[in-house]
């Protein structure tokens, strides 16, 4: 079953030299109990994708999509108030910082508990709050954390930052949703922290059958925990299909060059071998090019590709390039 | 928590320290005799002074002199007033609470008005509501209060005969001294006028206390809107928006208490100008306090008395100061770090 079916997704900013389209027609679609992964550099609109789901984005940006549906519902058509109930009761989200994105001046415990919902809760009124607190230690078990009784009476600069995003976590799927949206869960941690994070991800997924939307940098721990994967470049959508496939078979030059720049990729690359990589650097979003925003450092770019290319399928497997790559390393 | 008090405390004991030395020099660098500036007294003959002399060490060295100091002020001996001949302990305790009383209802009342406006204002930033709020704000703060006192006086006693424009209450009434807290004093007073004094004595309390709460008032608007448009764009919210709470929710549990915190810490640092300001409104309103009184001392030169305010002046306002850092520790956790 479709959870999120996104297509053309539009966000544009408004400054004083006109609009500017941080996300450029990006088309997103999720399926109950699917892993996706969301692959971009930072500033791709990664980020942007995920908060405008979740509809906390500020009032500066504007959204615009030809449809936005969750479960057949659309969201934009929908008023704040009740987008707030669909999204507070399916999805949650996780943030690269989870220190900042904890409330600084109140207890873990707290903060925990105003995440589970009443109707999680089975028991007299009366019973409420020591259900909570007996849900809310759970919780934190289930995530891994073990000493609860500290946890809980801490205020979050007492904790370390994978403490915190293990209670972010926490809070996340204490209302059981349907789609978890992590945005670089793992910046801010220790690398074994971050395989551990992964595994509990990967875990609530097959345990569960939670959805999870995972947005990342690194290439290669989306490729190992996800199943579909999308790549963005520069607010636009240049390729998306199945993890495995398309990392071995790319066919846009962007994800061709993404996989190659990354060592664990390419067993047999001799010692002392330059990496590869495109040249120039990402364009900032008031001067990006026309039609595909790849073209100036796209080393297939031909007359054509000042046309934005349309999104085509072969397959399970989406790519939007006028001349798509047909064997590997081409 | 103790680590923290302690510290304070500490440096507390440091600026009382240096607020005693400077209090201590002044009778020695304001012009004149420094026994009749230590003592207060005009006309002094010469058995007199030998006696004074000896009473404040003038003998001995300078920092003899200082313990004596100290001792003296320790134990309430605190000179005449040059002007009334009276000791100033005594006068200071008579003017004190007039000022700290209308101090008091005027951060009151910036509080009871500012916080709600302030965030109203960051709510509605761009609606004409949350600009006029803003607009408002920006007027009274560049209100000269000297200047809005008297339009204040012309339109509401002089033009319209609403409200007294003098003193703390009519000289009809007759109110014993306990605290010199007018309103309280009015209601534990054994008279039988009571609530016609108590009408009378709100009626002269309410042009000066408008007048004192415009500043911080404008003052609390801007500072509350400024911490919670902050506080809006912080993660934590938009985490918990994402559980699913509803906007006053999140405004109860999360906004109000991290846009609140630096508000504590505000009065401290606004108290000062409050008391400065105090003075003020009290020349205009002829309101019997601790800053009309010091303002007069300055004109008549009545040294002893100027020594006196600024000791009782500056204790209130670091001891305020200190006990908002205090409050203000308490309930931020991340204040008390390290």
């Amino acid at each position: 079953m479709l959870l999120l079916d996104i297509k053309n997704l539009t966000i544009e900013l408004e400054t004083a030299d006109g609009l500017v389209r941080a996300v450029d027609r990006v088309s997103l679609s999720l399926r109950e109990g699917e892993t996706r992964g969301l692959v971009g550099e930072s500033g791709s609109g990664k980020s942007l994708i995920a908060k405008a789901i979740v509809g906390v984005l500020n009032r500066r940006w504007l959204v615009t999509a030809d449809r936005f549906h969750w479960l057949g519902k659309d969201l934009l058509r929908l008023t704040p108030e009740q987008r707030r109930q669909v999204i507070g009761r399916d999805i949650a989200m996780i943030y690269q910082e989870p220190s900042r994105s904890l409330d600084p001046t109140a207890v873990i415990g707290d903060q925990l508990e105003e995440a589970i919902p009443d109707h999680l809760l089975t028991g007299p009124w009366w019973r409420r709050n020591a259900l909570r607190r007996k849900k809310a230690i759970g919780l934190l078990h289930k995530v891994g954390v073990r000493d609860h009784q500290r946890v809980l009476q801490s205020y979050p600069y007492q904790l370390s930052e994978g403490i915190c995003q293990k209670v972010m976590i926490a809070m996340a799927i204490a209302k059981n949703p349907k789609l978890l949206i992590a945005d670089e869960p793992t910046t801010a941690l220790e690398s074994t922290t971050q395989a551990q994070l992964f595994r509990l991800l990967a875990s609530f997924n097959q345990l569960k059958g939670m959805s999870i939307l995972l947005i990342s940098h690194e290439l290669e721990s989306v490729a190992r925990y996800t199943q579909k994967l999308s790549v963005l470049y520069c607010g636009q959508l240049v390729e998306a299909g199945e993890t495995s496939q398309v990392l071995q078979t790319p066919l846009h030059p962007y994800t061709d060059a993404l996989i190659k720049s990354v060592p664990e990729f390419q067993p047999d690359l001799a010692p002392k071998t330059p990496l590869y990589a495109l040249p120039g650097s990402i364009p900032t979003l008031q001067h990006v090019p026309i039609g595909c925003r790849l073209g100036p450092r796209c080393p297939n770019a031909r007359k054509e590709c000042v046309k934005t290319p349309a999104l085509e399928r072969q397959q399970s497997h989406y790519f939007s390039c006028h001349f798509p790559l047909t064997t590997k390393g081409s | 928590m103790t680590r923290y008090l302690l510290r304070r405390l500490f440096l507390m004991a440091f600026v009382f320290l240096a607020l005693s030395l400077l209090a201590f020099s002044l009778s020695y660098l304001f012009p004149g005799d420094i026994v009749q500036n230590l003592s207060g007294l005009r006309q002094i003959d010469d058995s007199q002074r030998q006696q004074l002399i000896s009473y404040y060490q003038l003998d001995h060295n300078i920092l003899q002199q200082y313990l004596a100091f100290l001792t003296r002020i320790a134990h309430g001996d605190w000179g005449q007033s040059f002007a009334s001949q009276q000791p100033l302990l005594q006068e200071i305790q008579l003017l004190l609470p007039a000022t700290l009383e209308l101090a008091s209802y005027a951060l009151l009342l910036s509080f009871v008005i500012g916080i709600p406006l302030g965030i109203v204002a960051a709510f509605k930033p761009d609606s004409f509501v949350g600009k006029s709020i803003s607009a408002i704000a920006m007027v009274g703060y560049s209100l000269p209060i000297f200047w809005w006192g008297l339009l204040l006086i012309m339109f509401f006693s002089l033009a319209l005969g609403l409200l007294p424009s003098a003193g703390r209450i009519g000289v009809l009434y007759e109110i014993p001294h306990s605290s010199g807290f007018m309103l309280y004093d009015i209601l534990l007073a054994d008279i039988d006028y009571r609530s016609e004094a108590l009408y009378n004595a709100l009626q002269h309390l309410l042009l000066p206390t408008i007048v004192l709460a415009t500043f911080p008032t404008t003052v609390m608007i801007s500072f509350v809107r400024d911490a919670m448009l902050n506080v809006w764009e912080q993660n934590y919210i938009k985490t918990a928006r994402a559980k699913g709470l509803n906007r006053g929710q999140v405004l109860y549990r999360h906004g109000l208490r991290n846009a609140l915190l630096p508000v504590i810490r505000q009065i401290g640092l606004q108290f000062s100008t409050l008391i400065t300001l105090a003075m003020l409104t009290e020349v205009i309103f002829s309101w019997p306090g601790i800053g009309r009184w010091l303002i007069d001392s300055i004109y008549q030169r009545n040294y002893p008395a100027i020594q006196a305010g600024l000791l009782v002046i500056s204790t209130m306002v670091i001891t305020i100061n200190m006990l908002t850092e205090i409050l203000h520790a308490f309930f931020n956790p991340l204040a008390r770090r390290g």
